[in-house]
């Protein structure tokens, strides 16, 4: 059966429709039970992001396409979509605290988020233009409305209609940028977007420069980045963590795919995501010092991470890959758990997002406070931590990569030494102070625990045993089509 | 085996101690000490090595991108170091028993513990991995224990001059050695011969060189060290100024010297103006300060700029002498740093000016500051004679006007080291009188002891330490190849 002569396999498209499936269960068992608790349908999406993970399994190292080459399931978009399932995980547990936010209306809040965490998968696998707008539309419709789900807080509703109104006007430069490099190449398909990169002509670069300046608002690259930090302080805990690390993770993949198929690492059209990247290391980390809140903090540190993440795609050959998905994932890990903490101390609530309640946290909540130490010390990079060995192999990265990786390189080392008084900071607070002021309580609820469990062990075992990520070398084919 | 147990045993006592209850002061204390004491103990079994053995072990760690193994090493280089590390890292965990605050205690003896092994895998790493690791890993256990354990508001901002600065020269280090793993594809560097280029080589050997003169301090890389040594709590300026200061000249000995001969050679000029100005700046600058441990810091400074000088005469008395200075550094430098937080713990003050006259009621506490004074003004018996004497010796054959300068600064250590005597032990006793008594206790005047002894016995006998020293040196590389046989 093949309608409109598009071919369908459906093992490849498996993980999208178990997660969809699951999405739409939540919504009917909201519908028909009422009053149902909350924690009941975010365990279903658990459930559902278990079965769309048991039908990655077989897909493991393979290389196919799908929908007439419109999607690639491969090597690499697997890892990609095994982040954002975990990433997904964590976010249903800390939303499942007595405190945390979910707009008031738990079914539709946890189906938004299965949405969104399907537009972040298609975005991995998008192999031609017309996906990827649809893959970015999907996830990031479904994130303006969960950015205001902290409803009736009025700093959510901002976020929420900053969010939405900044996000279409990047929307429609990426739709804009499509329709000039499909006329440029006359095909949607990343791939033929080659041959036109070589030659370097006026359409192409005038569509390649819209969509690039699309991307970078999604990923807060700097400077498209202005509205992270009032988007990700009034957005719920939880949801401030997904878009974080999931948001940025599907937007890297698609970045990644277009760079590494339509142009070589030396490409003079690249240099504006080589500026922009040093920028936003600088701009990231300066922005970060005087953030009193945690979620702002976070935010800016987003930016200078993101700025990092691009350094990996200024090097040589595919190495390049397995750096930024090493990074990525560190990245998730160490970023998740930091949230986790947050959620677990404020109970889901974001009472913990303001710094100074960390003041002598480790006199009182001595394991979150070794925990939050470690997360910070993996973003600064110091060693024996995820963080560290991402920052060398982004080095080593960007100092192979000729005069601009070597700048990039400068930009990292500047931006990580300034990192150190910022995440510094954090720590400093929690062991700096006597515990004796009053301060907020403290919660002490299982399920951020196994997410914090989870990021400390990830952040730990990838920072002493990096080996283990190149063991299973998920990372080094990116599929032809 | 053995090493392994030597490099973690200090950080398994700390996890052991985070399941004592804080309340249970006296078993922290015993279980910490015993793990201590264990750790030098067994580190003692490695004097068996002769010159040219070493106990090597090296597991695979990294592949793909490049190579990497978990590789350490104790030889006839290291072995002083990992001696005086378990050495003054056991007395300073001892002096850690008069730690005041109740809650912190624990904490506190965590973190020493656990910059004790940061040291330790510091001293025998030979893979350049595990050595960059271990470089920046001590800054966490240092950095926590100014900003939260040291309860003083000019600590916690110490903590940041100390972050800052460190983090900096880690960094550059970090792109240097990345630099240098990008040609060689391995971060087993030792014994490699390298064919960079000129250029590169002259690169990553500056990159080398700041992160090292930041680490040791060297002039004008030193504004971290004075804020950090004062506001530090005895036992951690112990193990800062004895050990960590010692990180980036051996450092500079282990993988700096052997892997970049010909820039050494190139930036030699340039470091030995340095290492003059340390001797000199630290020399006047401890002249005119009345704060007895910043004095005690610029007298560091000064020491160890004579250390520079040494390595970078090129002379193969100078290099040998350069690390009998730098053991005996650590040991003078712990000695009189815990001695003068005793006083402290006496006379609530740390201003010269504003007491005098201990000798009269301590007379064993001023006997031992007496030892540890003039081993730091170079008096012959003791270890800073034999430093500084052969230091002199080798490098007036190559060096002789920066030789000639630095003598001046051993007449000017006689001038700050007695006014530090005489400030605090001679004339009439002035200041608070304290409740307790001023004379040294028992359990303060054992663990500086061992300290005495080894200043007292590389004094005596610094043969005893050319003797386990390799000798096959030639010059005019003299250093480089005492690097690269010892390595």
């Amino acid at each position: 059966m093949m309608p409109l002569g598009i071919s369908v396999s459906w093992p490849v498209l498996a993980p999208l429709s178990a997660l969809a499936v699951g999405g739409l269960v939540i919504i009917l068992v909201d519908l028909v039970t009422r009053n149902v608790h909350r924690n009941v349908l975010f365990g279903l999406g658990i459930v559902a992001c278990l079965v769309s993970f048991a039908t990655m399994l077989p897909l493991y190292g393979q290389s196919l396409v799908t929908l007439n080459g419109a999607y690639a399931s491969d090597r690499f978009s697997w890892t990609f979509d095994a982040i954002l399932l975990l990433t997904l995980v964590v976010t249903f547990l800390l939303s499942s605290l007595r405190k945390a936010e979910d707009g008031g209306n738990p079914g539709a809040f946890a189906a938004l988020l299965i949405f969104c965490t399907i537009g972040g998968m298609v975005l991995a696998g998008a192999a031609n233009l017309m996906i990827l707008f649809l893959g970015i539309e999907q996830l990031s419709l479904s994130l303006y409305v969960l950015a205001g789900t902290g409803y009736p807080r009025e700093a959510s509703q901002e976020a929420a209609l900053k969010y939405v109104l900044l996000g279409s006007l990047a929307s429609g430069f990426l739709i804009f940028g499509s329709a000039l490099l499909y006329g440029a190449a006359g095909s949607i398909s990343i791939s033929s977007l080659a041959p036109v990169a070589a030659s370097l002509n006026a359409l192409f670069v005038a569509g390649f420069a819209l969509l690039l300046a699309g991307i970078a608002f999604k990923l807060a690259l700097a400077p498209f980045h202005t509205w992270v930090p009032d988007v990700y302080e009034g957005s719920p805990l939880a949801i401030t963590g997904y878009m974080a690390v999931a948001v940025k993770a599907a937007v890297f993949a698609v970045l990644a795919r277009i760079v590494y198929t339509a142009f070589g690492h030396d490409s003079v059209a690249l240099i504006p995501l080589w500026v922009v990247a040093i920028l936003s290391m600088l701009v990231g980390n300066l922005g970060a010092i005087r953030q009193q809140n945690l979620k702002r903090l976070l935010g800016y540190s987003s930016i200078a991470q993101a700025g990092y993440i691009v350094l990996a795609l200024s090097g040589v050959g595919r190495q390049g890959l397995s750096t930024m998905l090493f990074y990525l994932i560190a990245y998730a890990f160490t970023n998740l758990g930091a949230f986790a903490v947050m959620a677990l101390l404020g109970d889901g609530a974001d009472t913990y997002a303001n710094l100074n309640e960390y003041r002598g946290l480790y006199f009182r909540r001595p394991w979150p406070a070794a925990a939050m130490a470690l997360f910070f010390f993996s973003l600064a990079g110091i060693p024996a931590t995820a963080g560290f060995y991402g920052k060398i192999l982004l080095l080593q990265q960007a100092l192979s990569g000729g005069p601009w990786g070597v700048a990039m390189a400068a930009a990292l080392i500047v931006g990580t030494l300034i990192s150190f008084y910022v995440y510094g900071k954090v720590v400093w607070n929690m062991y700096a102070y006597p515990s004796d002021e009053a301060l907020a309580p403290t919660g002490n609820a299982l399920a951020p625990w196994i997410a914090v469990a989870a990021g400390a062990l990830g952040t730990l075992v990838l920072g002493i045993l990096p080996q283990i990520f190149y063991a299973s070398q998920p990372f080094l084919s990116v599929a032809s089509r | 085996m053995l090493i392994d147990t030597v490099i973690f045993l200090p950080l398994v006592t700390a996890i052991v101690l985070l399941f004592v209850p804080r309340t249970a002061r006296s078993v922290l204390k015993a279980v910490a000490l015993a793990g201590a004491v264990a750790t030098f103990a067994l580190s003692l079994a490695f004097l068996q090595l002769g010159p040219d053995t070493a106990a090597d072990q090296s597991v695979p760690w990294i592949s793909g991108t490049w190579l990497a193994s978990y590789h350490v090493r104790i030889d006839a280089l290291r072995i002083f170091f990992v001696l005086l590390t378990t050495l003054v890292g056991a007395v300073s965990i001892w002096a850690a028993f008069s730690y005041r605050d109740a809650l912190r205690l624990r904490g506190f003896l965590c973190l020493l513990l656990a910059f004790e092994t940061t040291l330790l895998g510091l001293f025998t790493a030979a893979d350049l991995l595990l050595f960059y690791i271990y470089w920046d890993l001590m800054l966490i256990p240092v950095f926590l224990l100014l900003s939260g354990f040291s309860g003083s508001g000019e600590a916690r901002r110490a903590a940041w001059g100390y972050l800052i600065y460190n983090g900096a020269g880690g960094l550059i280090l970090l792109f240097g050695v990345v630099a240098l793993v990008n040609q060689t594809h391995t971060f087993e560097v030792q014994g490699l011969t390298l064919a960079l280029s000129p250029q590169m080589e002259w690169w990553i050997f500056a990159a080398f060189a700041i992160a090292f003169l930041i680490k040791t301090p060297a002039f004008p890389f030193h504004t971290w060290m004075p804020a950090t040594y004062t506001y530090s709590p005895p036992p951690l300026v112990a193990m800062v100024s004895g050990v960590q200061s010692k990180a980036g000249l051996f450092a500079m000995l282990a993988f700096a010297l052997p892997l970049f001969p010909h820039a050494a050679h190139t930036w030699a000029p340039l470091l030995l103006v340095l290492a003059i100005a340390s001797v000199l700046y630290g020399a006047l600058a401890a002249i005119g300060e009345s704060d007895m441990k910043t004095l005690v810091a610029f007298t560091s400074l000064s020491h160890l700029g004579l250390v520079w000088l040494a390595f970078f005469a090129f002379d193969i008395t100078s290099v040998s002498a350069g690390i009998l200075m730098m053991i005996s550094h650590g040991l003078i430098a712990a000695a009189l740093f815990l001695l003068l937080g005793f006083i402290e713990e006496r006379v609530g003050t740390r201003d010269l000016s504003q007491f005098g006259g201990l000798s009269l009621q301590a007379p064993r506490l001023a006997a031992f500051m007496l030892i540890a004074a003039m081993a730091a003004l170079g008096l012959p018996g003791l270890s800073g004679f034999a430093g500084e004497f052969l230091i002199l010796i080798g490098s007036w054959q190559t060096q002789p006007v920066y030789t000639s300068l630095a003598l001046i600064a051993v007449v000017l250590a006689s001038v700050y080291m007695l006014k530090l005597f005489q400030g605090t032990m001679h004339g009439p006793l002035r200041g608070s009188s304290p409740s307790g008594g001023l004379e040294l206790k028992a359990r303060e005047m054992w663990l500086v002891a061992p300290l005495l002894a080894g200043i007292i016995f590389l004094g005596v006998w610094p043969g005893w330490f050319n003797d386990k020293t390799p000798t096959t040196v030639t010059a005019p590389q003299a250093s480089a190849q005492i690097g690269g046989t010892r390595g």
